[in-house]
């Protein structure tokens, strides 16, 4: 497995040697919107370490309704609970309310709202929507590029519907969760441009943390990761998110891996 | 003497079946492009327009050329409509417009192809051959650019991007050549 991780970074590597695409974040998603009228499809792939080897994986569907809304909708299939089976899924949506730009630089700010359903139980306070917990998050998300740096920030709060009949005894009860991250992204190359088809590369480093304002309970994770862009189309994510600091008991992407395919059609909607 | 006046801008602006394109070419430069991504989205966007021929990208300078077909009128509104569908603004529009003894009135006031153009430093002149001329209207510049240029001009006809052509309300683009 470290062997195929390392061959990957390695491939990702010598296939970039141009780039410029550096809010396109990899565990979080940036203020800035899709192009109207644009349709994009996602894999993801996530490993999670802990206790035991685990796998998710998370076809997405993204739309732009218009330049300022968008909304993505995913499924969620693991092999968490036994065998492999879809195990919930997702609405996301987000509404980009400020736009200021500047030559080769600018300024987003969007509120998001995701609804999430799940079918696994729940053991732990921590509330994950991508998989792990029926529930509602509501929040807002800023993002700055200033040439080839890209840094955004992401307040949101999230609530647990998981029912009763979910929970095991015994066992912690999620209830609701303040989760903020800060992400930078850099564009290593292309230094020059000469046109699309010329692939992009970019490392990305976040900081995400998770507080139950109740108990008090925190986490905080980062979360190195690598992308390349290609013919301005494709999109390939490899990231890697670890805890650094606090934790909350039972949480199930402590020690996680990360990998996704984006596909991206502008302009196909009438 | 008004009248008379109305009567020859009318006879401009609906007067005369010979269509010649006169508008050839655009170069547009995008504000808030930050990736080549981005940079597709907004060419794919643009080149939706039917009026557009080609479009050609210079990615360093987040700058789009754009050819306009021959005997298609060209909707300068729909360019910037385009670029913000993408997500971005236009920074700077300059267009290449083929002008054919054209009457540039006392006011700034002339018609190319239907459309009505108002220059800011040209006035009672005939405009002949290719001339580069820039766009000034709001969500053609920056915003600062926009209000400082509305202070500049003191115009309601500028602030709205409308006036009042031969007792019609009329889009008016305000141009510097």
């Amino acid at each position: 497995m470290r062997f195929f991780l390392f061959a990957a970074v390695v491939f990702l590597l010598g296939l970039s040697r141009h780039g410029k695409a550096q809010e396109l974040y990899v565990f979080t998603e940036p203020a800035s919107n899709m192009a109207a009228k644009s349709l994009g499809v996602r894999l993801t792939n996530e490993g999670i370490f802990s206790g035991g080897k685990m796998n998710r994986t998370i076809p997405e569907f993204m739309v732009s309704l218009n330049k300022n809304l968008m909304a993505h909708v995913q499924g969620f299939f693991s092999d968490m609970d036994g065998k492999y089976r879809l195990e919930g899924g997702s609405l996301y949506g987000k509404y980009r309310f400020l736009s200021v730009d500047g030559n080769q630089k600018h300024l987003r700010a969007a509120v998001f709202g995701r609804l999430s359903t799940s079918k696994r139980p729940v053991y732990s306070e921590d509330i994950n929507l991508e998989g792990d917990n029926s529930g509602a998050q509501g929040g807002i998300v800023v993002t700055q590029l200033l040439h080839k740096l890209a840094l955004s920030a992401t307040v949101g709060y999230s609530k647990a519907f998981d029912t009763d009949d979910h929970r095991v005894a015994g066992m912690p009860v999620p209830n609701h969760l303040l989760n903020y991250s800060l992400s930078s992204g850099y564009l290593l190359l292309p230094v020059v441009y000469k046109n699309y088809n010329q692939p992009n590369f970019n490392v990305y480093f976040e900081v995400l943390g998770k507080t139950n304002p109740e108990t008090g309970r925190s986490y905080l994770d980062l979360a190195p990761a690598l992308q390349v862009i290609l013919n301005s189309r494709t999109r390939i994510d490899l990231g890697y998110r670890f805890q650094v600091a606090g934790d909350i008991d039972g949480r199930y992407n402590k020690n996680m891996y990360l990998l996704r395919a984006e596909f991206n059609f502008f302009n196909v909607l009438k | 003497m008004k009248t008379i006046r109305f009567f020859i801008l009318f006879t401009i602006l609906f007067g005369g079946n010979t269509f010649a394109q006169q508008l050839s070419k655009a170069e547009v430069q995008v504000n808030g492009l930050t990736c080549s991504m981005c940079s597709r989205a907004t060419e794919t966007s643009l080149k939706s327009l039917d009026f557009i021929d080609a479009v050609t990208p210079d990615l360093n300078r987040n700058v789009f050329i754009l050819t306009f077909k021959t005997g298609q009128l060209v909707d300068i509104d729909q360019i910037k409509d385009k670029v913000t569908d993408a997500g971005f603004s236009i920074g700077e529009l300059s267009a290449t417009i083929n002008f054919d003894q054209t009457k540039v009135n006392e006011t700034g006031l002339a018609v190319v192809d239907g459309t009505v153009f108002k220059f800011i430093n040209a006035k009672n002149q005939v405009l002949n051959g290719a001339v580069t001329a820039k766009v000034l209207d709001k969500d053609f510049i920056s915003s600062s650019a926009f209000k400082k240029k509305a202070a500049e001009l003191k115009s309601d006809t500028y602030l709205n991007g409308r006036g009042n052509v031969g007792g019609k309300d009329t889009r008016i683009f305000h141009l510097s050549i």
